[in-house]
């Protein structure tokens, strides 16, 4: 029965990543040979090999910028998320803090991330502590809208039945509020991790003398593309990593919800 | 037993203001089973909240066993049971049915056993650890059931709780409610739009008007106890049938 369970499971897994694999194995195959038959300058697009000889040469500082980069991610992606809870949970219980806030949350949402990332690196210094505000600052709003929007969503009759049993607010709360905006939450979650990295590259565009974004920056100027498409795919590898960590505690934490289906 | 008196209920304000209950004056004795029925908007839902504390009756008085609907939901002895199950889709069963226990302060191992003891009186056993959605919808509404009950209430209080349910699951969820008020001795207040239902189950009909909410009839039910599918052969059930359907008329024809 377990033996069935495990098979069956690996048969799903393998099932499920074997078709992009094998996409991109043939897409390496034809890019390198396409870079060789066609002489590509390497410069505008260098084959999969030459990035990968980048990788190789320059491991250990890539490895630091990555470090560095992942850091900020991290730790603007933490702040932002739990500022973003705190206010959409305000929003959720105070009409007054959602028709007062939500408009300049909104229009503060809009300011293009690269317009007010000089600000904040003004106002929060050269060093790390700008980079994760930047980040803090972009993973903030997606959150704060679906926490507010997953709290808000209960079911009146499942309110009714707390009111029956006479919960205090702070039970339901607990109890039925928070884990029925879990699906919400995640949504947010996701967002966040994903503008999270956005938000450190860019915010290392503007200044930086390390991370992945300066990286990008310095080899742009000396044209080592290879070196430029080794760091671009390096963040858009660890982008994927946190999106999949976020995907698994959803499985986790919301495995009662229809959109995670548990039967298949 | 429930005392209501010169009870109204006024929705809304001035032009749009409905009166949804108008100086209804009813005696539900102890232990009994009554239904309320009558047409959409007579008032049969807003008087049965008004009974649970989730309605402020605009004037009038209710006491449940001498005490008020407020006083009697703080102490937890009031039991309800809406259309919809409610359940909490994250919880399994026994922990939707133990729900109540826990936001009581109740201790794990108590209520646990207290919710165990609940599925076996609702016909749950084995779906303990199910989750709401692998359960059929007349399961689920046993759930609801049984977690009205978990608190021991001196008062349960039916909102057309078999309404969305079909005809075969219904019948057997009308004699499983007969069940557990005979077992229970529990006071039920039943709100309904099936006269066979209330026919079926009741001690006591009491029929609704709507514009103004009012009750027109109150018709005792003598059919023998204890009440079974088969209670529906005896002569007396389509008399009751019959005048329950003229009374419920006259109703429609006012409104």
């Amino acid at each position: 029965m377990a033996d069935l369970a495990a098979n069956t499971l690996s048969k799903r897994a393998f099932d499920q990543a074997w078709p992009p694999t094998a996409l991109l194995i043939g897409l390496l195959v034809v890019w390198e040979l396409a870079c060789r038959a066609l002489d590509i300058a390497p410069y505008i697009l260098p084959a999969p090999s030459a990035i990968w000889l980048a990788v190789t040469t320059n491991s250990a500082a890539l490895a630091f910028h990555t470090g560095i980069t992942m850091f900020e991610a991290v730790t603007g992606f933490v702040i932002g998320s739990a500022l973003g809870a705190l206010l959409g949970t305000g929003f959720a219980y105070s009409r007054f803090l959602e028709r007062g806030f939500l408009p300049f949350i909104i229009a503060a949402n809009t300011i293009p991330v690269v317009a007010i990332a000089p600000i904040i690196i003004i106002w929060f210094g050269h060093g790390m502590a700008s980079k994760v505000a930047v980040t803090a600052f972009l993973s903030f709003f997606p959150l704060a809208l679906n926490m507010m929007k997953g709290l808000q969503s209960y079911d009146r009759v499942v309110m009714d039945v707390f009111h029956i049993a006479a919960a205090t607010p702070w039970q339901r709360f607990w109890k039925m509020r928070l884990p029925g905006a879990l699906p919400y939450v995640f949504v947010g979650l996701k967002l966040n991790v994903t503008f999270s990295v956005i938000g450190a590259i860019v915010a290392e565009f503007v200044q930086a003398d390390r991370g992945l974004g300066f990286v990008v920056m310095t080899a742009y100027r000396s044209m080592a593309m290879p070196r430029l498409w080794a760091a671009m795919l390096i963040s858009a590898l660890m982008g994927i990593l946190f999106f999949l960590v976020i995907a698994a505690l959803e499985r986790l934490f919301v495995r009662w919800h229809a959109s995670v289906d548990e039967t298949r | 037993m429930v005392e209501v008196s010169n009870l109204s209920l006024v929705y809304g304000r001035g032009e749009r203001q409905v009166q949804a209950l108008d100086a209804i004056d009813l005696t539900i004795p102890g232990g009994s089973l009554v239904s309320l029925i009558g047409p959409s908007g007579c008032g049969k839902s807003t008087l049965l909240r008004v009974l649970g504390d989730l309605l402020e009756p605009t004037s009038g008085k209710v006491e449940i066993n001498g005490r008020t609907p407020r006083a009697v939901r703080l102490e937890r002895k009031t039991g309800f049971v809406f259309q919809e199950p409610a359940l909490l889709e994250w919880r399994n069963i026994l922990h939707n049915i133990a729900l109540p226990l826990e936001l009581r302060g109740v201790g794990r191992a108590e209520r646990e056993a207290k919710a165990q003891d609940l599925i076996r009186l609702v016909g749950l056993e084995g779906f303990e650890t199910a989750h709401p959605r692998q359960l059929s919808g007349g399961m689920r509404q046993r759930a609801a059931i049984a977690r009205a009950l978990s608190t021991s209430p001196d008062i349960l209080l039916l909102d057309e709780p078999f309404g969305a349910l079909d005809q075969i699951t219904r019948d057997r969820l009308n004699m499983e409610l007969a069940r557990i008020h005979e077992v229970t001795g529990l006071t039920v207040v039943l709100v309904t739009h099936s006269i066979r239902e209330a026919v079926l189950l009741s001690d006591r009909i009491v029929v609704m008007t709507p514009r103004p909410g009012r009750i027109s009839r109150v018709v005792d039910n003598d059919l023998p106890r204890p009440r079974s599918l088969d209670s529906r052969t005896h002569p007396a059930f389509e008399a009751l049938v019959r005048l329950g359907n003229s009374e419920l008329e006259k109703g429609y024809a006012n409104g």
